[in-house]
């Protein structure tokens, strides 16, 4: 995760447009970073910051008669943490703005690059849904690169997979937000810990694969025995448990990473995702090593 | 590692008894706390006027449901003889709103209950509303006793704005509570400013979030027309009813169980860590007054 310099506020500022159909920008911009965001949205700052945030600039549009809409504009420093910060919420329909959107509500969300965009519309009306897409759009033209989503993602076995319920983070709090683990952090993840939560299959059926990648390996079997003792201290075979539901929950390290599969169906399920995981992993180390 | 681990298994040994258990946090990791009483009562009362069709509050009627809750609550005849078992005339007393913008408590709540701390025989300049300046407004500096009023919504960060939350603003740094989604909020009412003084909670279910969405946290679609008040002396009695009713509410509008997110399990430990309330439903007398329909409790 290359970390880049963030954009100075005039940069970003000059990314947002001041005028769309009839709304027009009032007062100043606010700008906020990590320390002083609290004073703008309270804690739902914190999903911002267990995502790395560097800046946010904040701009509001008014138009006569008309609800307000809202520019929050943030620069997450990498595109991994841009598409992770959108993965937080992923309800809403695909608006095609920027390298993924949803909208629901009056509320656009779309990351592109290493920004995160959300436009919102105080009160949603047709014309307050056209501008909100309007200001999306232009944001979108005006940010010329994009970026890579995270490596880990390429591990994820395609088949089965629920492309529309696929989580990125780093930290416990957001991964029980998701998916509720454990009250404490078994998994010892933190803002070094890169983490994707992918579901496969539907209900009643749906399992949740749950990939972790630490820093190194002796931070992994670290963890691996945290979550083991804690999670799956009655397990009869190596990495393997049936839970309360009648389900099989799986555990394997592959590397410097973990692979849990929670809500197999079967014995043979949660093997079969295992293996497959472990061995996506093994073949594309092994070509980053011949490359090396 | 030291405490008890609960993990997701925790759930599911529980949803193999009750059906709905992702729900029912409080309930989950509630505990004994044998120096709370074994049953706290809570007024939820609603009535179907109480908003015009603007969703503006009619005050005349949140002036006579903040007064039937309170004599439901404490047992009393009338509304006067309620409210001086709550406040003495030699009170300095805050009222602790809150001011955020897309659902505030509002000014119909806010005078109903000065009039009735007024009523008690407390003159008007030892009397505040605030919310933001708590630290620095001389009343709340001095406040012998307070009335803590806000509306339920759910957040990002702590799974509900509770009335437990809403003491946040007497602390002068609010992120230092934010580890492991404020989960330590009720160590807050332990601090001298405030403790052994809030005299009533009132949750604000008129309009209350039950999803959120977006930076701003907020968003009209996600709100309901209850039409409701829930009433306690218990922060955390009131808060679980809310968080029961939000959680119902969910249920209903999105077809599955989805328990809000993150959890606001600082509810519950308002009880087994900090014994300032109770919070599991047992534990609870309630008491349903006004309208009945669609009370999803």
């Amino acid at each position: 995760m290359s970390q880049e310099t963030p954009k100075s506020d005039q940069e970003m500022a000059s990314l947002v447009p001041r005028e769309v159909r009839g709304w027009k920008a009032e007062g100043k911009d606010a700008v906020y970073d990590p320390d002083t965001i609290f004073g703008y949205i309270d804690g739902a700052g914190e999903v911002y910051r267990a995502y790395n945030f560097k800046r946010l600039l904040a701009r509001r549009f008014v138009r006569q008669s008309m609800p307000a809409l809202i520019v929050d504009f943030f620069d997450m420093g990498t595109s991994s943490d841009a598409f992770g910060v959108f993965t937080h919420d992923l309800m809403g329909e695909n608006s095609g703005i920027g390298q993924g959107s949803t909208y629901k509500g009056g509320l656009l969300s779309f990351w592109k690059s290493r920004f995160f965009v959300s436009v919102y519309a105080e009160e949603e009306n047709p014309e307050a849904k056209a501008a909100v897409l309007a200001l999306g759009r232009s944001i979108d033209s005006s940010i010329k690169q994009t970026g890579r989503k995270p490596m880990l993602l390429e591990f994820l076995p395609k088949k089965n997979l629920d492309k529309k319920d696929i989580h990125y983070f780093h930290t416990h709090l957001i991964l029980n937000y998701h998916f509720f683990v454990a009250d404490q952090n078994i998994l010892n993840l933190n803002a070094q810990t890169e983490a994707v939560l992918a579901a496969y299959g539907q209900k009643p059926d749906r399992g949740d694969l749950l990939l972790i990648h630490y820093p190194d390996v002796e931070k992994a079997l670290e963890a691996y025995s945290d979550f083991t003792r804690a999670y799956m201290p009655d397990l009869t075979e190596p990495g393997l448990v049936q839970t309360e539901d009648k389900k099989w929950t799986a555990a394997v390290i592959s590397r410097d990473m973990i692979i849990i599969f929670i809500g197999a169906s079967s014995r043979e399920a949660a093997r079969e995702m295992m293996a497959t995981v472990d061995k996506k992993i093994t073949a594309k180390t092994q070509i980053k090593e011949s490359l090396a | 590692m030291s405490k008890k681990i609960i993990t997701r298994r925790e759930f599911l040994r529980a949803a193999a008894v009750v059906p709905l258990a992702g729900a029912l946090m409080p309930d989950l990791l509630s505990g004994q706390s044998l120096e709370l009483p074994n049953k706290v009562r809570v007024v939820l009362i609603r009535d179907k006027d109480v908003l015009d069709g603007g969703g503006g509050q009619n005050p005349e009627i949140i002036r006579r449901m903040l007064d039937d809750a309170v004599i439901a609550l404490l047992g009393e005849e009338n509304p006067i003889k309620a409210w001086k078992r709550l406040v003495q005339p030699s009170d300095i007393v805050g009222i602790k709103t809150n001011v955020w913008n897309y659902l505030p408590t509002g000014s119909a709540v806010e005078m109903a209950l000065k009039r009735r701390v007024m009523d008690c025989g407390v003159p008007d300049e030892r009397i505040s509303i605030d919310d933001r300046g708590v630290l620095r407004n001389p009343v709340f500096l001095q406040a012998t006793a307070l009335i803590n009023a806000r509306p339920a919504r759910a957040h990002h960060w702590s799974g509900m704005g509770s009335c437990l939350k809403n003491y946040i603003q007497f602390v002068p740094r609010p992120s230092d509570y934010h580890e492991d989604g404020c989960a330590d909020l009720a160590k807050i009412w332990s601090l001298p400013m405030v403790k052994g003084k809030t005299r009533l909670n009132v949750l604000i279910m008129l309009t209350p979030l039950f999803h959120c969405i977006g930076p701003q946290n907020f968003s009209r679609e996600y709100t309901w027309a209850y039409k409701g008040l829930i009433v306690g002396q218990d922060p955390v009695a009131v808060d679980a009813t809310g968080v029961r009713i939000l959680q119902a509410k969910r249920l209903k509008s999105f077809g599955e169980e989805k328990p809000l997110q993150p959890s606001p399990h600082h509810i519950a430990l308002a009880e087994t860590r900090h014994h300032l309330g109770r919070s599991g439903a047992e534990q609870i007398e309630l008491i349903k007054l006004g309208w009945q329909e669609d009370i999803l409790i």
